[in-house]
Formats: structure tokens, sequence, C-alpha cells
């Protein structure tokens, strides 16, 4: 239980006036910066990062890191509120989140879902950061490109699931997320591909922008198209705006808590892999709880979908400071601008990190507990503020949301191409929803693909091109077992099934 | 009434898009002394060699108060770091007070696959020399020195690297010429940068790691990598000193070795005052004992400044051979 006597060093660590002070500013900002659309957690770290020069590393990594964390619960504030994720782990929020507050007219309990699930899937998360922490970081260790692979295939069967009413009109867009996903630099060999001479499109196309203009900006089409419906508005604010008023029955809290959980284990885990963060965590956490059982549908404004999403973002963000503390790896791209600030106070990131800087690391991890607590009490406190933002008018909402999905994108790449593929995405995608076909197999299946054709291609390397390889490692074996039985699962029902009506007939 | 003052509102509002930022400073042509903030272009991740290299020069200028303030530092890894080396290249506005970390690595994709060329830029310093080593996984590895490897490989077992991209995938070209193998023999597995490719060795899926010796010089206190072959002419200092050359595992090779240059560089809208201004900090840099002590011998480099004019001269002719030996 040694790990238990380190944490409450960190807690003794983290209970002065300086370093609570520096949780709460960090989590206030990450409330702030996650919910601005494509502001998100690696932006506003690596904006504060100079600013902690001079800080004790224990001090700023508490900022940071709690900036990282609530950055989390944020996000699902603007994806509730406006169907706009405010940040890429949000995306899955928005699709339980928005119905919930607009058709059910329960913004307010939306929110507190939100806020009580990340909070529950955080803890999960850093309670099996606490007592597995350096052991969690050798699993992900273990996990080869073929293993990668493998789990990949399952998340991508995942989008089976969001294909909706017109399974046909779900591939195309799916196969069309992962021809985007290849415009840019073949990884393993580094010469551009698809991108029509252009320098820009060497890059690809950033992830960010897209799921901004995706959702974002062809929400606002929407709105905009549809500003002679007047009626809505008077109608959304029949709640009361008090807390007491968004509170959760008793009944609501026993159907979130079944999901929240199964996504914190899930999610923690995810946050430990290479290379799969927050964002992977958020889609996979939504896709494995549509296999239970729930009240309502999920993508209806069911408390299970919102509770399942929001859960897995937090415990991977949790998750992902394992392989950081432990190995000095960074399992995402806020991971690794964390891993520039240790550097930088003059910290040695790697292996030795725990021998070395006990206080620093445990520091860290009690920190994210506290920050966790704070956070939750902010984010419920101003959800009658926050609900306040649906009485404002739609002319006005326009645009503000606009420039906001417009400097997002610039922030993102620095450049007007953000917001060129920002908008480009955004009339794409409103197209495709007036004509029936939904956008989300087209986001999920981009943000895997070029996950999945890396560790893929790096695979087959290694074997030499043999598929032996993905049976052969226990672990990916295993993943391919579980997609043979989801792939194959629905045809043999079908056979059975029709071999039965011949029977009958 | 309204209208009005929706009128003045939206012409208020109106009036940033006529306040251009200032450009150049007024009276360029006295020397140059930094009064903004200096913006540094890293086209690499952070944590991995151009990173350590960047926060260690910036660190010990502003230790040693010749930069009043640290410059900013801006990942731009889009486009492989072509993006980034684009924007640099054609930045305007501002060109004094831009820099960018620019090695060999980057130099050799840079004219395999754009058009950007040398004279987009003002070259400012080499400051360092820096070469690889292949790394084993002492637990999980099934080859603990070179000369298994390279027996199994001769064998007809496959050996796989895992290295960076740029500069490592063009070492290990020249490693498996020197070897006469081919590259399904000794296969190259290219990692978007030397943390993905140490995070790989780790786990057991690759026999060996290619990595400069900053990058893995943690891992290798841990003794969770350990070095076999250095790719160099001559053996490394201190904890690397284990890790014999090419020639020392079997004479019948020569050494295989690709410094790879680390310098820094300006865009050519650079003026001459402040390239001179950047050059004689790099100057001061490289001979101050943070440099020295904190990052060449911490991480097993060779000191070599050069400053403005020789740094130009020796980039454009490494271009220029580069540029002959890929057939452009």
């Amino acid at each position: 239980m040694s790990n238990f006597a380190m944490l409450f060093r960190g807690f003794s660590v983290v209970f002065t006036f300086q370093n609570i002070a520096v949780c709460l500013l960090g989590a206030i900002l990450g409330l702030i910066v996650g919910a601005m659309p494509g502001i998100g957690s690696l932006a506003g770290v690596a904006l504060l990062l100079p600013l902690t020069y001079k800080f004790n590393p224990t001090t700023a990594i508490i900022l940071l890191g709690s900036l990282y964390y609530s950055n989390m619960y944020g996000g699902s504030f603007s994806a509730i509120l406006l169907n706009i994720p405010g940040d890429s782990p949000a995306v899955m929020t928005m699709l339980d989140g928005y119905p919930m507050a607009k058709k059910k007219k329960r913004p307010g309990q939306a929110l507190f879902t939100a806020n009580l699930a990340s909070f529950v899937g955080g803890t999960i998360g850093m309670i099996i950061l606490t007592f597995l922490g350096p052991g969690l970081a050798n699993v992900g260790l273990h996990f080869g490109p073929q293993d990668m692979t493998a789990l990949l295939l399952v998340a991508m069967t995942s989008i089976g699931w969001l294909v909706g009413k017109n399974p046909t009109q779900g591939v195309i867009l799916t196969m069309l997320g992962i021809l985007l996903a290849c415009i840019g630099m073949d990884p393993q060999t580094g010469s551009p591909r698809y991108n029509f001479g252009n320098m820009y499109l060497m890059g690809g196309i950033p992830f960010v922008p897209f799921v901004i203009g995706t959702v974002g900006f062809s929400q606002v089409l929407r709105l905009m198209s549809e500003r002679e419906d007047k009626v809505d508005e008077k109608q959304m604010v029949t709640q009361k705006l008090t807390i007491r008023g968004s509170m959760l029955t008793g009944h609501d809290v026993k159907r979130l808590l079944p999901p929240a959980i199964r996504s914190g284990v899930l999610g923690t885990f995810v946050g430990v892999l290479p290379g799969a963060g927050a964002t992977t965590g958020a889609f996979l956490g939504y896709a494995m709880n549509k296999a239970f059982k729930s009240e309502e549908p999920f993508g209806t404004g069911a408390i299970e979908g919102i509770a399942s999403c929001e859960a897995a973002n937090n415990a991977a963000a949790a998750g992902a400071f394992a392989p950081l503390l432990a190995l000095g790896i960074p399992g995402s791209g806020t991971g690794a601008v964390l891993l520039g600030g240790l550097m930088m106070w003059g910290l040695n990131p790697g292996p030795l990190l725990f021998t070395n800087n006990p206080d620093f690391a445990w520091g860290l991890i009690a920190s994210l507990f506290l920050a966790n607590i704070l956070t939750l009490m902010i984010s419920i406190g101003v959800i009658p503020f926050l609900i306040k933002i649906l009485t404002v008018p739609v002319k006005v909402i326009i645009p503000i949301v606009l420039v906001i999905c417009m400097v997002g994108s610039y922030a993102n790449t620095y450049s007007m191409y953000g917001v060129v593929v920002m908008i480009i995405a955004g009339l794409v995608s409103y197209i495709c929803e007036k004509s029936g076909y939904s956008t989300a197999p087209m986001l999920l299946s981009f943000v895997l693909a070029p996950l999945l054709e890396n560790n893929m291609r790096k695979a087959f390397i290694t074997s030499q091109g043999s598929v032996g390889i993905f049976f052969t490692s226990p672990i990916s074996c295993a993943f391919m077992v579980i997609l043979f039985a989801i792939v194959l699962t629905p045809v043999v029902r079908g056979i059975i099934a029709s071999t039965k009506k011949k029977k009958e007939a | 009434m309204k209208k009005v003052f929706l009128f003045v509102l939206i012409a208020a509002l109106m009036m940033p898009l006529f306040a251009n930022g200032d450009g150049e400073a007024a009276g360029s042509s006295a020397a140059f002394t930094p009064t903004k903030d200096i913006t540094w272009y890293c086209t690499s991740k952070p944590g991995g060699g151009s990173d350590i290299y960047t926060r260690a020069i910036s660190d010990a200028a502003v230790a040693n108060g010749w930069l009043s303030k640290a410059p900013l530092i801006n990942y731009k890894t889009d486009g492989a770091g072509e993006v980034g080396r684009n924007e640099v290249a054609n930045t305007k506005q501002n060109a004094d007070y831009t820099l960018l970390t620019f090695n060999s690595g980057d130099l050799m994709p840079m004219v395999a696959n754009t058009p950007n060329r040398i004279k987009n830029f003002t070259p400012i310093a080499i400051m360092a020399t820096d070469k690889q080593l292949l790394f084993i996984n002492p637990e999980k590895a099934k080859y603990k020195t070179f000369a298994e490897a390279l027996k199994a490989a001769q064998n007809g077992t496959q050996v796989v690297i895992a290295g960076s991209k740029g500069d490592d995938l063009e070492l290990y070209g020249m490693l498996i010429k020197e070897l006469g193998l081919k590259e399904n023999q000794i296969a190259y597995i290219t990692n978007d940068s030397t943390a993905d490719a140490i995070t790989s060795g780790l786990g057991g899926h690759v026999d060996l790691v290619m990595s400069k010796p900053a990058a893995a010089s943690e891992y290798v206190k841990a003794g969770m990598l350990v070095p076999v072959l250095a790719l160099s002419t001559s053996r490394f200092a201190g904890a690397l000193s284990e890790a014999p050359t090419l020639k020392e595992v079997d004479s019948k090779y020569n050494d295989v070795e690709l410094p790879v240059w680390r310098g820094i560089v300006g865009p050519a809208g650079m003026s001459e005052a402040a390239a001179k201004f950047y050059s004689d900090l790099a100057k001061k840099v490289s001979e101050s004992k943070e440099w020295i002590e904190g990052y060449i011998q911490k991480n097993s480099l060779e000191s070599s400044f050069m400053d403005y004019k020789e740094a130009k001269a020796y980039m454009e002719k490494y271009e220029a051979d580069y540029l002959k030996k890929i057939g452009k």
C-alpha cells in the first residue's frame, strides 16, 4: 500500500495556499478554454506554458494539469447548449446532450449529468492511476502495432452503431472520412500524397478545424436557415434557472452511474495507450455503452449517452498521465506540451521521475483529485448562468458562434488554412445533413483512420507482409476474435432467422 | 437613433481591420536589439532532439541575460514540418523576430519534397553536430549485441529498426548499403519522432532503436535502453562508451555515420543587423557553461560553432551535394 502513503504525501504537497490557488485557477481557466469551440487543452496549455517558466515545478504542473483535466468538463458546455463541441472529446457529448437540452427541455439536467459523469469517470481514472500507475504504463507499452491495429478495427465496427437508418449512406461517409484522412504525408516513406501540389494539404487536413466546420459551422448554417421558427425561443426557458431546478432525480442518478463507471474504466485504459487520447476514449466509451440497455435510445437525449462519453473523456485525461509520469512518453498532443514543460522546469521526464522527484509526481496526482472536486463544484455552480445562454436570441448567437469558430480554427493552424478547412467542411456537412446523411461516421473514421493506417503498416513491416502477426500476439488475437464475433453475429443471426422462416413456410 | 448607434458601433468594430500591425522597426540600419517577442519555430514534436536543443539555447541565453525574455517556441509539425519551414521562409513582417531550428534532417526532406531551398532563409549559425546510436531493450531484445543482430539478418531472420524520419531514415539507407543487405533483411519503421521510436523499443516490438543521445539519455540512465552500435567514426563518451563502432564489430566494414548538424536560420527577409545579432548571441551561448555542460556534454554531442557567414556557405554546399545525390 505504499502508493497510498505516497498519495498522502502528495496531498501534503498540494495543500499549501499557493498550490490550492493555482489549482483553482487552472480549473477555472480549463472550463473557459474547454467551453470555447476550437480552443482546447492543447492551446490552453501551450499558451500558459511560457508564463510558468519561473514557477516552482510542482506549482506549475498543478496549474497545467488541472487546466488539462477541467478542459474535459468545459467541452461539454458548448456541446450541450449550442450543439458545437468545445473540443474534440466533446463531439460525442453533443449527440445526446443537445437533444436533451433542446427537445426534452432539460438543459440543466443535461449539464448536471455531464458534470457528475465527468466527476465519476475522472475519479475512477485517478484511483486506477494512483494504484496502478507505473504498471499501467507498462501495459500500454505492451501494445504493439499489431495490437493497436486489432483494437482500432474493433473500434471501427462501432461506427456501425452510428450509421443510423441508412447503412449505405453511413458507409459512404465513413469511406469519405478515411479518404480525407489519407491526404498528407505517407507516414512511413515521408512522401506527400493527395496534396495536389499544395503545401498546406501536404500537412493533411487538420482535425480541429475539420470538426468545428463539420459540426459547428454547419450548425450555424442550419440556424441561419431555420430562423423563421421563432416559437422555440420562448418555450425553451420554461425551466427554472436555479441549481435546484437543474438537479437530477435519484432515478436519473441511478441511470447514469453504470455507464459512467464502465466508461471510466475503459477510458482510463484508452488514455494509457500510446497515440489514443481523450477523443478516442470518448468515442469508444459511447460505442461500448450503446450495447447495453438504456431507458431512452441513444441519440435522442439519453442520460446514459451523455454519461458514457463524458466519463470516458475525463478518465482518459487522467489515464494519459500514467505514461507521461512513469515513462516520460506523452500519450497525446497536450501530453507532449506538458513534457516540454517538465524539461523547461529542469526536471528529467523519464522512467526515473517517480524515484527522483516523488513530491512532484505525487503532488500532481493528488492535485488532480483536488481539481476534480473543485471543477465539479464550480461547474455545477455556473449551470444557471449557462442556461441563460439559451435565452439569447438566435440572431445574436449566430455571429458570436461564427466568430468563435473562426478564431478557434485559425488558432489551430496559425493561418487562414484552418478557417478555409472549417468553411468547406461546414458547407459539405450542411449539404450532407440536409440530404439526410449523418456526418458522425465521417468524424469517427477521420479520427481512427490515421492511427489504424500507421499501426497496420508498422505491423506489416514487422511481419514482412504476413497476416499471422495479428494472431500470434495474445492481445491482438483476443481483439481479432472479438472483431469476428461482432462482424459475424448479425450474419449468423440472419442465417438462423431465414432458415427458421424456410422451415415454417 | 438606434440605426445611428448601430452604424457607429459597426464602424468602431471595423477599426481594427485598418490597424495593420507594425512591420519593421524604424531605423534598421543601426545595430539590432530585440524590442519585441521573438518567435522560435520548431518543426518537431516536443520531447525530441530538436526541442531539447531549442530550449537549451533559449535557456542559456535567458539565464545569462543576453535575452531579456525567453522566445516563444512555436511547434509547427504540420506537413512533416514543411508548412512551418515554408511559413518562416515567407515571413516578411516580423522577419527580424522569427527564428527556426533547422537541422540537416530538416533540409533533406525539404529539398526532396518541396521547392523550398536554403536561399529562402538567412542562415544564422550552426551550433553542434549530433550523431546516432542503435539501442536495444535489455529485457526484451532478441539480440544482445549488434553482431548477433547482423548475423541473424544475414541468415534470413528479419531484424527491425525503429527510428525517426528525416536523417535517421537516410542513415538507415547508408547502413544497409555498407552492410550489403536489402531492406527486407533489416527493415526500418519510420516514426514521427524519436520518442515514438523509443516507445516501441521499450515495448519490445522492434529489435533495435535508432536515436540520438539526447532523446535516449534518461532511458540509458534507468537501464531501460542499452547502446549496441555507435554510428560514428569513434566511440561516444560517458554512459554510451560501451557501444562499438561498425568497424570494431567487424573490420571488413567501414564506419557509417551521418553527422546531423543543428543550426538556426531566419527568414530570407531578415535584416543583416538582426542576423549578426543572433549569430553573436549564438556564439556567446556556444561558449557558455550552461550550453557546454548542460547540453553538449550531457547529450554527448560535438560542439562545432559556425557563425552566420560560415553557416551560409556550409548549408549551401550541403544542399548542393544532397541535391546532386538525389538527382535533382
